[in-house]
Order: structure tokens, then C-alpha cells, then sequence
């Protein structure tokens, strides 16, 4: 299971990259292999105001919805237009052309609170195979 | 890692089954109980998924009441299908990815234990690609949608025994059209087993491939007290 060791991690299987005082989140290799292909991704609209743990996205496969949470509290400062016409990107590539939404923390320090790679690593299941 | 099975004896209603889960996935959230699965049958409805659309359900509203048929959204992936007596409904509440055995995917798991079901009944059940849920030569025979809030589960699998068929030619299986949906009593005729044998088999696939030791009750009869509240 691929999980980068730059980037910060929630319990609801979400990524955090911050850069510049802007934050990049995605779901995790693991969340986009529990869903299996996603068919549709719904994304929130740039402006808002979000609430830390507050469910800002619903991304959907063939079978499952699943509710995103955002990580801290902030506004939207892009959504990933690309995932309308080819949400299949969160599957082909989570951490980088699959990314949902930026987000302009309230307090960026809140970020360092999140799980490190390590800690996310031992959240996730081993690989049976 | 411990979870309970709770069994249902009567179809329940779809809202009802609604209002049970999302109480028990509040109570797992909180980690007052643990992983939970539910094995019923409903009453006959039509439900449409979170992107399910009305085109899906061939009849009108009004021709479904006088048919006595429910027509129901739900929060679950996936487009439309129908439910009933003889058809065994599984609803896992589990919390995925917390050091469990959960690497092949929850979506593969669900379609493996209604295969491994279908085959201890002599039916040889696949997978499709891209199509979900669980075939036979003859169609689909178990159907699969569900719903992570906060990575626990919600909704499941339902699993065709001795459904009357019919009720799937309300709506267009799944947005498939073309495809045909089995049932065991379709393939095996008069050999074929009850819900309560198929319910059994289920539990214990779903036990092993998901990892879960189950502590069996039956809602009318021996939940333990504390649990009564949450099936009230």
C-alpha cells in the first residue's frame, strides 16, 4: 500500500498536503481501493466556509457512496474540475492528478495534528498477500 | 476482533431497517458496541440509490401502492433495485480499516461471501467485470450497494432465495437493461433451501472473509437487554 511520507493523514482515510498556506486533499490509496472504479465525484464549491470533520464531498463507485470530510477548518479555494469528466483519476492516481479539493486553513498549525505516514500506516490493514 | 449478527424471524419494513441501521452506526461511531451485522428479509420495496433515478422503476407510484410495494431513496451506491420476502438482506455496520482483514476491498469481500454462499448450494455464482454483484448462468443473483460514513458501513448485499421474481420486472435492475436476475428457487426448484438456511451460510462467509468472530441473537428472542434499545 502506497502511502507517501510527506503528506499528513486523517482517520476517515483522507491526504493533507500543505504548500504556500494552501492545502491539496485527496483520499488515500486505501480509501480508493476499498471503493473500487468511482463513477462520480461531487466536490464543494470554492468560497465556502468549512468546518473541521464537516462532510464537504461524496465521492461514489459502481456500488458505494462515501462521504469526505474536510481535515481542518477553512474556505475552498479549488476544486478539481478534471474529476467531473474522469473521476477515474482518484483511482488511477490518489495522490496527485486525483486530488479533490484546496482548502486556505483557519489556523494552518492545525495541519501538524494530523497523523503522520507512520501513524496512518499502522491505522490501515496489512496486505494479506 | 468480535462483531454480532443479529437475525430478524419477520420482513421488516425498509424504513424501519433504515432507522435501525443508522442508530447502530451512530452507537459504533461511538464505539459503544462493536462491528454488527444484520440478516433480514423486507417487506416488498423499490429503492433507488444515491444517484438512482426515477426512469430505473418501469410503473408508476400509484401502480406500486396498489400493488403494495414501497418506493424508497437510499443513502446506498448504486441505482435501483427491489426487495421482499425471500430475499436475505445483509447489513454489515463495520468500521473498515482499522488493522482488520479488510485488503482485498469491502466491495470483493461482499461479492466472495455471496459466491462461496450460492456454491454450497451446488450454484456456481461469479463476478462480472465491471458489473457488481454476484452472476450466475442464469443472471445476477445477489446485488451490492452500500454507504461509509466515517468508514463504517452501511447498507449491504441482498442475496436472492425464493423472491418472487416479478418485483424486479417493476424497474430496470441496477440502470442494466437486458440483464436478468436468478434466484436459487429459479435454479434449483424444489431442492432449493429456505432464507434461514441461506441466512446461516451468509453469516458464516461473511464471519470468515471478514474477519469477524459473530455473536448470534435473534431480535425477538435472545438480544440481551442493553441491546433492546437499539432494535426498538
Amino acid at each position: 500500500m502506497n502511502v507517501p511520507t510527506e503528506l499528513r493523514y486523517t482517520k476517515t482515510h483522507e491526504w493533507v498536503r500543505l504548500d504556500k498556506g494552501v492545502a491539496t486533499i485527496g483520499i488515500t490509496d486505501f480509501a480508493q481501493e476499498q471503493l473500487g472504479d468511482l463513477t462520480y465525484v461531487e466536490l464543494p464549491t470554492v468560497g465556502d466556509n468549512v468546518e473541521a470533520q464537516s462532510e464537504v464531498a461524496v465521492v461514489e463507485s459502481v456500488k458505494a457512496a462515501a462521504d469526505i470530510y474536510a481535515p481542518v477548518a477553512g474556505t475552498i479555494a479549488e476544486i478539481n474540475k478534471k474529476l467531473m469528466d474522469q473521476p477515474e483519476l482518484v483511482n488511477s492516481d490518489p495522490f496527485g492528478d486525483g486530488w479533490l479539493f484546496k482548502l486556505r486553513p483557519d489556523d494552518a498549525s492545525e495541519i501538524d495534528m494530523l497523523l503522520d505516514a507512520d501513524q496512518y500506516e499502522d491505522m490501515i490493514p496489512e496486505a494479506e498477500e | 476482533m468480535k462483531a454480532w449478527a443479529v437475525f430478524f424471524d419477520a420482513p421488516l419494513p425498509y424504513a424501519r431497517g433504515v432507522e435501525i441501521q443508522e442508530r447502530l452506526h451512530a452507537a459504533r461511531l461511538a464505539d459503544q458496541i462493536p462491528d454488527v451485522v444484520l440478516l433480514l428479509e423486507h417487506t416488498p420495496v423499490v429503492t433507488l440509490g444515491q444517484r438512482g433515478r426515477h426512469d430505473g422503476v418501469r410503473v408508476s407510484a400509484e401502480r406500486l401502492r396498489a400493488l403494495g410495494v414501497d418506493l424508497a431513496r437510499a443513502s446506498r451506491g448504486g441505482n435501483v433495485t427491489f426487495h421482499g420476502p425471500g430475499q436475505c438482506v445483509l447489513y454489515p455496520i463495520l468500521r473498515l480499516g482499522s488493522q482488520e482483514a479488510d485488503a482485498h476491498g469491502y466491495l470483493y469481500n461482499l461479492e466472495e461471501v455471496a459466491i462461496r454462499t450460492a456454491g454450497d448450494f451446488g450454484i456456481r455464482a461469479y463476478r462480472r467485470e465491471g458489473k457488481n454483484g454476484a452472476w450466475t448462468d442464469d443472471g445476477k443473483i445477489a446485488a451490492i450497494g452500500f454507504r461509509l460514513k466515517r468508514w463504517v458501513t452501511l447498507h449491504g448485499m441482498s442475496f436472492n432465495v425464493d423472491i418472487d421474481l416479478a418485483g424486479f420486472d417493476l424497474i430496470i435492475p441496477c440502470g442494466l437493461i437486458g440483464e436478468r436476475v436468478s434466484s436459487l428457487q429459479r435454479l434449483l426448484g424444489e431442492k432449493s433451501p429456505s432464507v434461514a438456511q441461506v441466512g446461516a451460510r451468509l453469516a458464516h462467509h461473511f464471519s470468515e472473509i471478514c474477519g469477524r468472530e459473530l455473536d448470534v441473537f435473534r431480535v425477538d428472542k435472545d438480544l440481551p437487554a442493553d441491546l433492546k434499545p437499539l432494535f426498538a
